[in-house]
């Protein structure tokens, strides 16, 4: 019997390939010659009215094909010199906009497109791009948050206040409820924006195919079906019309599920008007400005409790920095406002916030997608409550957690995919246990004593998350097994390196019952699968995962039936291992699954030895027809899951770091992960999605920020001035353990488990800081994040000159 | 982004402030600079080669004085655009006189500078902006000392009446050992971009 695949480490089917340089990305296709190559004018002023733009000097330049601006649009389609698409507008996104395909009249950001220039090669486009001249008239811009809030300025004329959107949610009456609590505390937080910065920036390569009278799209996103939707409308074509492929993607993190991005439809319309591959492929300085960031928030945080620590009412406000265009909804928003509760119960609770528009980047959803910012916001406010009550940090938590037999817990608000925010499954008293031991929590007060003996200063700080993952509203997936034994599968979703190919594999070859080797994945190709949503909310294990094993068990009822037939045996004594269905007890009588395949569909004509066995004087039963009635010849299983709503996996972080009293450099001594994300079906491949997640959090918590001066141009739009955690920053050892409460939504009992790693990351560095900071800075609250050790240290300064 | 600074030139202020009004120096000690048009009283089109790191390229732009303060201060406003980025600034030059034939000279910039040159150069745009206007002051003393470098070498069309322009000579005038600078001194040579300026300038 073959060992079940679900939960073991399997080596990742992949590695071999991208190890080895043979991983292909956007820019790997169409490399032969007489591709032509996109290069694209982005605004260098964050705000300006758009004069005049003359192209003559680059009419004549050789080696150029076209030059468009946006009065170039409307010859394609009318709707291509529309706006962009407002992907998921929402009743409370009363001021939503969108930016053009290339900028009509006025620019609101540094780095929007105004003109996009075809060449031979890039060298050529780039020149061209360079002789364009613009006359612009400066409008004043706005930068941050306060800028925007203080609305002295507008971003767009028709938009009062810089508010795209406000929205209130509130469960019970928390302003009451605070009014009348023992004890009351308010807090101020800020978060700095940060992005994604994958390795791999974004892509498109178009093909028109005249003789077909369609066309190919390869692009580097996160939603092939949603890109594809897009590029037929606005270029007026039938879906059917267009096919488009993800291939590899060098790492997603969100900026990617964002579409389309204006390229994406520049590149299809200019292939089709020249008739000729033209590929576009961002640089790192357009993807710092010209992709999106996120993060950026300010909170105001007002909360009551009793003597324990027990939440008895918290009211939040928040303003959250959306950029210049908000094609992504409310989606980052909505998740702070609803994911800050975390495993709590708030007994009371309000929460309201303005989405603002600012003359910067947009911003869409990054790795965690809001969550960062609430964890950071109700962790923040439990360590607060902890030091005015004098509590044990790890206690007051508790005390707040919903229990295991409350579940499913309904927070009473409407979470992100539209539907309640109710907890399916988990356990958080066992896992904050399992964390307090990982971490040495009860043992680190004599840890810091010994330290302090020594002159060092050490912190630790522990933060709690709850993530909903896996939102709907479907994903579909198709199993084929060939003639040849081999198994197809194609689901639509893409892959950004989460390991898909090697886990999806996994449970296609324990529900069917073949070897893994003999199953081969696909992702993120219309053709392939044309029904599909995308990658985003950790969703890709719990939606494409329980598809999978759906269609896999089609296929698997169908074979059974075929082969039951062909043996003359009853399907339930059947069994298959290792790609052979034989009868239970009996191994003599067996079918290779291949055979079943062949039977599946019935022949006249025979092409090999295979064939033969199926053609019309070979099998059938003259007395029926060869397809049954309700049957299909093939041997597929088509199948989607669609839940009724998301699964919400949990998880708490804790790390022990160093502050050096003179330098206040930080050190990170410790970091502890306990995560539940249900049942595992690749530990290996969780255990790497949580070890790049903190990777990732402690750039977020340490390292990273968008410095855009108040002219609104990002001052550090390079690798050389952003700074990303090398291996040397990310701590030696994650020390993981597990918790698995499986949930009931789905036939597996997954929840995802891609984001979760990054974010408690400020949360639990915020206070892991300053409870190192407290004996020689009492009362010192780490309130603004990130925090570089120079930041640290004129806090010092400030906070103790305030004190003196 | 915030640029000030302090430059003392060897010359007596009455003479610095009647230099720093005359195109003639102007086009022969603004480093990078190739080409200035007149276009109005103290008021100028401009071609300037120069270069932030490893970001070099040429910009046409526009520069007023104004506010002028005999012997005591003027406002430059600046503004320029080119392949490598934009800038746009606005500059508080301020005259003293600490001892007898010495000028000691002051400006606050406040500058705005977008495009590559905003995102990538920034760390460095502060040094290299103090260095060029030391060069530009080192020059204006060294040009006063010597007496006009340069005469008008053209008059252009008769739609831009206020129209006449400056070239920079070869600069032997530039003396720095710095990579940088030389580049901005190679690209000095490049009259011909002058020519494109002219016809852009006039169509206004």
């Amino acid at each position: 019997m073959t060992t079940k695949l679900m939960g073991q480490k399997v080596q990742r089917v992949e590695d071999q390939r991208f190890l080895r340089g043979n991983g292909r990305y956007v820019d790997d296709v169409a490399v032969e010659g007489g591709t032509l190559h996109a290069a694209v004018l982005r605004s260098p002023h964050a705000h300006a009215r758009i004069l005049d733009i003359d192209v003559e000097a680059v009419l004549d330049l050789e080696g150029v094909h076209a030059v468009f601006t946006w009065d170039d649009l409307a010859s394609c389609t009318p709707q291509m010199a529309e706006p962009l698409p407002l992907l998921i507008p929402h009743p409370a996104l009363t001021h939503g906009r969108t930016q053009y395909a290339l900028a009509k009249d006025e620019v609101n950001y540094v780095g929007e497109a105004i003109a996009f220039v075809v060449a031979d090669d890039r060298y050529i486009a780039e020149d061209a791009v360079g002789r364009i001249r613009v006359d612009y008239e400066f409008l004043p811009p706005v930068v941050g948050i306060d800028a925007a809030r203080a609305a002295t300025s507008l971003v767009h004329d028709d938009v009062p206040g810089n508010i795209g959107a406000r929205l209130e949610q509130n469960v019970g009456d928390a302003p009451a409820a605070i009014a009348q609590a023992p004890h009351r505390l308010e807090l101020d937080l800020t978060v700095e924006r940060s992005a994604c910065m994958p390795m791999e920036g974004r892509g498109t390569v178009a093909r028109w195919d005249p003789d077909l009278n369609r066309l190919q799209l390869w692009t580097s996103t996160q939603s092939s079906t949603g890109v594809r939707a897009a590029v037929a409308v606005k270029m007026g074509l039938d879906l059917g019309q267009v096919d488009v492929i993800t291939p590899d993607v060098g790492g997603g993190f969100g900026v990617k599920i964002n579409h389309p991005w204006p390229e994406e439809l520049l590149v299809p319309m200019a292939a089709k008007a020249l008739g000729r591959t033209v590929k576009f492929t961002e640089d790192r300085r357009e993807h710092f400005i010209s992709s999106a960031h996120e993060r950026g928030q300010v909170q105001h945080i007002e909360v009551g409790f009793d003597d324990d620590g027990r939440l008895l009412g918290l009211d939040v406000e928040f303003w959250h920095d959306h950029g210049a265009y908000t094609p992504y909804g409310l989606i980052v928003p909505i998740i702070t406002s609803t994911q800050l509760l975390g495993p709590y119960k708030p007994q009371n609770y309000k929460v309201v916030f303005e989405s603002l528009y600012t003359n910067t980047v947009i911003v869409t959803p990054y790795r965690g997608a809001g969550r960062p910012q609430g964890c950071y916001a109700m962790e923040r406010t439990m360590d607060a409550i902890a030091a005015y009550l004098g509590k044990d940090r790890a206690e007051v938590r508790a005390v707040n957690f919903i229990q295991p037999d409350e579940f499913p817990y309904d927070q009473g608000l409407i979470f992100q995919d539209g539907r309640e925010l109710e907890y399916d499954s988990g356990d958080y008293p066992a896992m904050l246990e399992k964390t307090k031991a990982l971490v040495g929590w009860d043992e680190f007060p004599a840890f810091k004593a010994e330290m302090a003996a020594q002159g060092r200063q050490v912190g630790i700080g522990l933060a709690c998350y709850v993530e909903g993952t896996g939102v709907g509203p479907y994903e579909g997936a198709h199993v084929h097994i060939e003639t040849s034994g081999k198994v197809k599968v194609a689901t639509g979703l893409t892959t950004q390196g989460q390991g898909h190919a090697t886990v999806f594999a996994q449970l296609v070859a324990d529900e069917l019952g073949v070897k893994f080797e003999d199953v081969e994945v696909v992702t993120g190709d219309t053709r392939r699968m044309p029904y599909a949503v995308g990658t985003f909310a950790s969703r890709a294990a719990v939606m494409s995962g329980s598809a999978i094993h759906l269609a896999a068990k089609r296929a698997k009822e169908k074979a059974l039936k075929i082969a039951a037939e062909a043996l003359e045996a009853d399907e339930k004594d059947l069994q298959i291992v290792d790609g052979v269905v034989s009868v239970k007890g009996s191994p003599g009588t067996s079918i290779d699954l291949g055979t079943v395949s062949v039977l599946s569909n019935p022949l006249r004509y025979a092409f090999d030895e295979a064939s033969k066995a199926a053609t019309q004087f070979s099998v059938g039963d003259p007395g029926k027809p060869p397809v049954p009635e309700d049957d299909e010849p093939g041997l597929e299983g088509k199948d989607f899951y669609s839940p009724e709503r998301a699964t919400f996996a949990s998880g708490m972080h804790a790390v022990i770091v160093e502050t050096d009293p003179e330098t206040a450099e930080i050190t990170i001594l410790k970091y502890a992960v306990v995560h539940d994300c249900g049942h595992l079906i690749n530990p290996m491949i969780v255990e790497g999605q949580i070890h790049g997640g903190v990777a990732q959090g402690v750039g977020g918590a340490l390292y990273e920020r968008m410095a855009y001066d108040e002219s609104g141009q990002l001052l550090n739009a390079s690798f050389m001035d952003f700074l990303m955690p090398y291996v040397t920053e990310v701590p030696d050892g994650i020390d993981i353990d597990h918790l698995e409460t499986p949930s009931p939504l789905n036939p597996l009992g997954i929840k995802g488990a891609g984001e979760a790693g990054v974010i408690p990351s400020a949360a639990v560095f915020a206070a892991a800081i300053e409870d190192a900071e407290g004996t020689l800075h009492p009362g010192m609250g780490i309130t603004a994040m990130p925090i570089s050790p120079s930041e640290l240290y004129a806090l010092r300064q400030s906070h103790d000159g305030k004190n003196s | 982004m915030k640029i000030s600074g302090t430059n003392v030139v060897d010359q007596p202020v009455e003479k610095v402030w009647d230099a720093l009004l005359d195109p003639r120096v102007l086009v022969a000690t603004i480093p990078g600079c190739e080409r200035l048009v007149a276009t109005g009283d103290n008021a100028y089109d401009m071609t300037v080669t120069a270069g932030v790191a490893a970001i070099k390229g040429t910009y046409q732009g526009q520069c007023t004085l104004s506010d002028l303060e005999e012997h005591r201060g003027l406002t430059m406003r600046l503004s320029g655009a080119g392949a490598p980025g934009t800038i746009d600034a606005t500059v508080q030059v301020s005259f003293a006189s600490p001892a007898a034939g010495s000028t000691e000279i002051s400006y606050e910039a406040d500058a705005v500078v977008g495009g590559m040159v905003g995102g990538v150069g920034q760390r460095m745009l502060s040094s290299v902006s103090k260095r060029m206007a030391g060069e530009f002051f080192g020059n204006v003393g060294s040009a006063i000392a010597g007496g006009p470098v340069v005469e008008p070498v053209e008059t252009p069309a008769a739609d831009a009446p206020a129209g006449t322009t400056f070239t920079a000579p070869a600069k032997a005038s530039v003396s720095s050992q710095d990579d940088f600078l030389k580049g901005i001194a190679v690209g000095a040579g490049l009259v011909v971009l002058g020519v494109v300026v002219g016809r852009l300038f006039g169509r206004r």
